[in-house]
């Protein structure tokens, strides 16, 4: 199953939102969330630290590791939850990033992003988009 | 610093425990360098034995795995409180290990493991055979504390079913709910912490209200708890009062939850205040590590097994690594999804030390859903780190699903419950 960037960011806005329509046109993921009683809290805090040493490829497929319990072996989906290898590292830094702020709704990506650092994302970004198709 | 050149005082003092230290002095570089195939043996292939074997196939692919496993085929604790509330089969919870085997390039051996040798490093299986390993991976689950209620023992279990262990229990438990009369009560005796599943007793607790409302709406659930609190307690009562208004009572161990004694002839359950009499009866026990991981002494007085969590090295029996339900790992539970998460790590740590490289960067995940209804779901989750205090959450994330939210909410969640298993189940054994 593929999609292309479009589909992709209607299904990240559905899997994400939760409270936005179920129906297209749905809105694009990183519009602000329609007011709805499942939004996150204002001001999250800040991102955790940059880890104490440079991250390696190893580091980088530990931590992407953890995505494919949900995502899918290396990222390919076989159900509901939306793929990730079809992502390009830009795109992935961008969702994380406002998952993260509250920017884009979510039912758990929020809480999951919370964890990662700027750094952190960078290389696991890095790591999934660069895995053979 | 270039940390491919990162000297071998600075990877110890990553790497912190004095066990590493041992491991690595006798060991760093010498499969590499040799040349030689070392052998990792994994014993267990439930979450965190079945990750761990493929995931250090996929870590070199030069290493010879084996993976000691009794059952052909794994029956998963997630996704079985479904089958007791009637909308999966066993079927669709039972996966094999074809492809562990026929894809992944990991020996799969259906035997059981009867002795571990620490020190000769060689296992001895039931059939007879034994043998040795380099380094080996224990991932046990969980065994039960029979003697903990009295009357309570591995027969009596095959009358009041702790299911707390998928496969033949889930289907005598759910036979038991389907023949009982309606308007009999469901009485499920929940265990102490620590064990499997936090939320899994209280999930199952609403897949028997679920059955319960379409084809015994008489019946009711009662709960009696070893504990005062339990995991998303909020979320489940909320949900409960919402949709099984009056349907399912929890009593807290200080309010006389705590059970003593069972009559399986009489079908009564003794508490510390009352007596309950159940038309199907559920005993979920207290909890140590499997029992192989007891018997080699991989476990302390808690009848758990202390590790590094960089690596997961056993810190009783270095060369031994223990992952899973059977570990103590910190601020993780003791999920399938932790043990998957736990499993990657240490792999790579296995991987890193038999190359003599450097440790990796500890990262775990954790995401639990629980259905109240095969259309409402909630969720806790967190990612964690290793710290001085040992693996704890990274503050700021993680946490339960929004008390407040809508119905739509709640059925994504459970939409993205289906997704997770479908998902983690091919990222193990597909």
């Amino acid at each position: 199953m593929r999609f292309n960037k479009y589909s992709m960011s209607l299904l990240l806005g559905v899997f994400l939102a939760g409270c936005a329509t179920m129906e297209p046109p749905a809105p694009p993921a990183k519009a602000p969330a329609a007011p709805a009683a499942a939004a996150a809290p204002a001001a999250p805090p800040g991102p955790p630290a940059a880890p104490a040493r440079k991250l390696t490829q190893a580091d980088a497929a530990v931590l992407a590791g953890n995505c494919f319990a949900c995502h899918g072996p290396n990222g390919h989906s076989p159900g509901t939850i939306p793929s990730l290898d079809t992502l390009s590292k830009k795109r992935i830094i961008s969702d994380m990033t406002d998952f993260r702020s509250g920017e884009a709704p979510s039912t758990v990506m929020g809480r999951q992003a919370k964890g990662y650092s700027d750094v952190e994302i960078e290389i696991i970004a890095g790591y999934i988009s660069g895995l053979k198709k | 610093m270039k940390m491919n050149n990162m000297n071998r005082r600075n990877f110890l003092k990553l790497a912190g425990a004095t066990g590493a230290t041992a491991v690595l002095g006798g060991f760093a570089g010498k499969a590499g360098a040799a040349g030689a195939k070392a052998r990792v043996i994994v014993v267990g292939g439930g979450f965190g034995g079945a990750t761990c074997a493929k995931y250090l196939r996929r870590g070199d692919a030069s290493l010879d795995v084996t993976l000691i496993e009794p059952s052909s085929k794994f029956v998963t604790c997630p996704f079985s409180n479904y089958v007791l509330g009637g909308f999966r089969t066993m079927d669709s919870i039972t996966h094999s290990y074809t492809a562990l085997s026929g894809k992944h390039g990991v020996k799969v051996v259906h035997d059981t493991v009867t002795a571990i040798d620490p020190a000769g490093k060689k296992v001895t299986l039931k059939s007879g055979k034994s043998l040795q390993y380099d380094r080996l991976v224990v991932a046990p689950g969980i065994d039960f504390k029979w003697g903990a209620i009295q009357g309570y023992s591995e027969a009596a279990a095959e009358i009041m079913p702790h299911a707390w262990k998928a496969g033949p229990q889930t289907a005598l438990l759910r036979k038991q709910l389907e023949a009982m009369p309606d308007g009999g009560v469901f009485v499920m005796v929940a265990p102490p912490n620590p064990f499997r599943c936090p939320p899994g007793p209280y999930e199952r607790a609403s897949m028997v209200a679920h059955y319960f409302s379409k084809h015994k709406p008489k019946s009711k659930v009662l709960i009696l708890d070893a504990k005062d609190a339990f995991s998303k307690q909020g979320l489940f009562q909320a949900g409960w009062d919402k949709l099984y208004p009056g349907k399912i009572e929890w009593v807290a161990g200080a309010k006389g939850g705590k059970v003593v004694g069972v009559d399986t002839k009489k079908m009564i359950v003794d508490g510390e205040l009352d007596k309950h009499k159940g038309a199907v009866v559920n005993v979920i026990p207290a909890q140590t590590a499997g029992s192989i991981a007891i018997k080699t002494g991989l476990a302390n007085e808690t009848g758990w097994c202390p590790v590094d969590p960089n690596t997961f090295e056993s810190k009783l029996h270095p060369g031994i690594h223990v992952i899973g339900d059977a570990a103590i790992a910190g601020e993780l539970p003791k999920s399938g999804f932790a043990a998957n998460s736990e499993a990657k790590m240490c792999a790579a740590a296995i991987v890193a030390t038999l190359r003599g490289e450097q440790a990796v960067f500890g990262s775990f995940v954790n995401t639990c859903y629980s259905l109240l209804t095969p259309e409402y779901g909630i969720s806790v989750a967190a990612v964690y780190r290793i710290t001085d205090q040992g693996i704890k959450t990274v503050p700021g994330s993680g946490g339960v699903s929004p008390k407040d939210a809508n119905d739509e909410f709640r059925r994504d969640e459970a939409k993205y419950a289906r997704g997770w298993y479908d998902s983690i189940t091919a990222e193990i054994w597909g």
